[in-house]
């Protein structure tokens, strides 16, 4: 029932649509779970979608890491001679690149991780798989298994490795002991290509822990391991994994814990774009972490508040100013598309730069090869950007290569 | 997974010679320490075998479920949860408990993990580590004495030899703090991690270099479960020891002061990674108040396996199961 009451000026349409719907107005439309991919909804009228996509890579006229290329080539170098393989969380990657969890969103975990699997491995760069899968599939019925061989399968002796995701209810499932003692694993085991991550948050819902969508039969089956919401006033219901609680001294003592239980796996870290991002990232590097993972608030495929995806976390570009020069292999995820953002990000202390939304976009568009030419094409413009900026190593590239509008220009030095 | 095992069938197994001594060197360390413990006031109880949940245990061991009545239990890997808790009925407590622990499968060439094992566990309301200490070199010390005044004809024939446990019995046990154990290993080019646990071949260098027993202590926050108490003047350093035998025999007793206070009980459980939730019967039950205590875990297979010299856990088990070995 509608009265004739008006609000020019004041959001009437959310209004009226909250005091019909109530709770379910806080999400994005239930209906496009499973199929929509959401990270932070850019306002079109706004301009770039964030600060990092304001900067511009700036080539130099002079350019003597060029000259040092050209003494070392004994010609004139191209950008086919930009060196993209780095290490990335202890791991050898063929590019700065590495597939992100996608998580237990129905979207994610499927055929389609088996087929991003493959081809991550066919790239040769590292792979993570999601949080809650176990509680939700069981070991053995989770796609844990199944991406694992299909990465296996297709990547190169001595590049790449898989990373696994534990999320508290996780860690009853005990995922990480399973997959350690997994036969499927052993060949990443003895080959130094197995990881686990210890995920402490997301960028599309810092604070908030993974949410999904379920329907009721679903719901009733997993009520013992997650708590359920009726949010949505229909037979759906929220699925609420917890965020976990830490402190300095409780992410100093989980990643120790790792390193002892687990000596032969690598230890990666993932946080959300928390105001003390600079801290927390140096207390995981002084406990041991092989790697951390800063995921923007434009990252994430996962399902998430509205007020979350729009107003909460900060920025990728602001996480990485606050971390400055990375003491220990830093990773970034968020809106990781193509190959200037990517470079922008490895500009601003990154090593490698996690492919998400875009890698599940990419196989759902070609199953076979859709992920491997995405990276195809990053790579390319990668080694044309970096070229540009007379390097020939993505390591080489730092901060000076990036100007924001408004920023004054240096001083002058006299010839 | 099943490895190739290094067993005999069980039915050889039980019928060999060295099996039938190392279960009358068993039977009579088991009665001696019962009789040591007892003697000093020790109340024995049996302990559970399944629960909501067990020790946390480490370095990738695993606990195994049973489906109770549609609840997901666990097989102890240790009753020390089960073992706080009775300190409010028991000041003065031991087990010799059954523990399942799912060791990782590359430990089954150890020659000191099984699957299945005992502890004579014990806990003291109101003791310090320093007291658990004592308790565990005098209990030590007791069953090596009984050992060779009751079977020692048992013991020469496994070709163990009295000389090898004079320094025991002279006593007083080493004591070196982990930090310093580490430097010790790296100082002879072995690396250690100052931050975990020592591995099991450091811990067996240490003990081959040994003459007598030794302790170990203060091993750090990240290596232990949470109910090892930490040092609130050493932050980081666990209230803890270890007790290792010497002769490259290695650990044979764990122990340490345990975390009583509720609010730290939670906090570490944090910190170890794992959910509050699941421990909520031991949660409301220090929450209500547990007494401060210490206590440990004397292995009994690998007491026996010291006693009688011979190579690997196995050869002391009537029904041995290996890590990763399919067996009876």
């Amino acid at each position: 029932m509608t009265t004739g009451a008006t609000a020019a000026g004041f959001p009437e349409e959310q209004v009226r649509a909250r005091a019909r719907n109530g709770t379910a107005e806080a999400f994005p439309p239930a209906a496009g779970y499973g199929r929509a991919m959401f990270g932070a909804v850019p306002d079109p009228a706004a301009g770039p979608v964030d600060d990092l996509d304001a900067a511009r890579l700036v080539p130099p006229v002079f350019m003597p890491r060029r000259l040092e290329k050209l003494i070392d080539l004994g010609r004139e170098p191209e950008h086919t001679d930009v060196d993209l393989s780095t290490v990335v969380g202890g791991f050898r990657s063929a590019l700065p690149v590495f597939l992100s969890a996608f998580g237990s969103t129905e979207l994610g975990s499927r055929e389609l991780g088996v087929a991003a699997s493959t081809q991550a491995g066919q790239l040769g760069v590292p792979m993570v798989i999601g949080e809650n899968m176990v509680p939700v599939h069981g070991f053995g019925g989770s796609p844990i298994l199944a991406r694992i061989e299909a990465y296996l399968d297709a990547v190169a002796d001595g590049l790449g490795g898989v990373v696994v995701q534990q999320s508290t209810e996780d860690a009853d499932s005990e995922v990480w002991n399973l997959v350690h003692s997994s036969p499927a694993a052993a060949p990443l085991l003895e080959t130094g290509r197995l990881a686990f991550e210890l995920k402490i948050g997301q960028g599309a819902k810092p604070g908030l822990g993974g949410m999904t969508v379920l329907d009721a039969a679903e719901a009733t089956r997993l009520a013992d391991r997650f708590s359920m919401h009726d949010v949505f006033g229909s037979g759906e219901r929220l699925r609420c994994a917890t965020p976990g609680t830490f402190t300095e001294e409780i992410v100093r003592q989980q990643i120790r814990f790792m390193r002892n239980n687990f000596p032969r796996a690598k230890v990666w870290v993932k946080f959300h774009p928390g105001r003390d991002i600079a801290r927390a990232a140096e207390v995981a590097w002084a406990a041991g972490a092989d790697s951390v993972t800063v995921d923007g608030a434009e990252g994430g495929t996962g399902w998430a508040p509205t007020a979350f995806l729009r107003h909460v976390g900060l920025p990728l570009a602001e996480c990485l100013r606050r971390i400055g020069p990375p003491s220990g292999c830093l990773l970034v995820t968020g809106r990781m598309w193509e190959g200037s953002r990517v470079v922008r990000g490895l500009a601003l202390g990154a090593t490698a730069a996690g492919l998400g939304r875009a890698a599940l976009l990419a196989v759902a568009e070609d199953p076979r090869a859709g992920l491997v030419r995405l990276a195809e094409c990053l790579a390319l413009e990668a080694r044309l950007l970096i070229s540009a900026l007379g390097k020939y190593t993505a390591t080489d590239l730092d901060p000076e290569d990036l100007w924001w509008p408004g920023t004054p220009a240096v001083e002058r030095v006299p010839v | 997974m099943s490895h190739e095992s290094p067993l005999a069938p069980l039915g050889e197994h039980l019928a060999a010679r060295s099996t039938a001594a190392a279960m009358r060197v068993q039977q009579e360390a088991l009665q001696a320490a019962r009789d040591h413990l007892r003697a000093q006031g020790f109340q024995e109880l049996l302990p559970p075998l399944i629960g909501p949940v067990t020790d946390p245990g480490g370095r990738g061991a695993k606990a195994l479920d049973v489906d109770f009545y549609g609840h997901r239990y666990k097989l102890m890997t240790s009753a020390i949860l089960y073992k706080q808790a009775s300190l409010r009925g028991f000041g003065k407590l031991f087990y010799i408990a059954p523990n399942v622990r799912v060791e990782p499968a590359e430990t089954a060439g150890t020659g000191r993990h099984l699957v299945e094992f005992h502890q004579i566990d014990v806990e003291v309301a109101g003791a310090t580590r320093a007291d658990a200490m004592a308790l565990a070199e005098g209990l030590l010390t007791h069953v090596v004495d009984h050992m060779w005044r009751a079977v020692p004809d048992v013991l020469r024939e496994l070709g163990r030899d009295r000389e090898s446990f004079t320094e025991l019995l002279a006593g007083p046990f080493d004591r070196i703090t982990h930090t310093e154990a580490v430097e010790r290993l790296v100082s002879v080019g072995h690396p250690q991690n100052p931050d975990g646990e020592i591995d099991w071949e450091g811990e067996e260098m240490l003990s081959h270099k040994a003459e007598r027993p030794f302790f170990v202590t203060g091993y750090p926050k990240g290596s232990r479960g949470f109910y090892d108490r930490e040092d609130p003047d050493r932050p980081g350093e666990l209230r803890n020891f270890d007790l290792i035998a010497h002769g490259g025999f290695g650990e044979l007793v764990s122990g340490s002061e345990r975390e009583a206070d509720y609010a730290t009980i939670v906090t570490r459980m944090r910190e170890s990674g794992e959910n509050p939730a699941k421990y909520k019967w031991y949660l409301d039950t220090a929450r209500d108040g547990i007494p401060a205590s210490a206590g440990f875990g004397m292995g009994v297979e690998r007491l026996v396996r010291f006693l009688t010299g011979l190579d690997a856990l196995w050869q002391v088990s009537a029904y041995p199961k290996l890590p990763g070995v399919a067996t009876p």
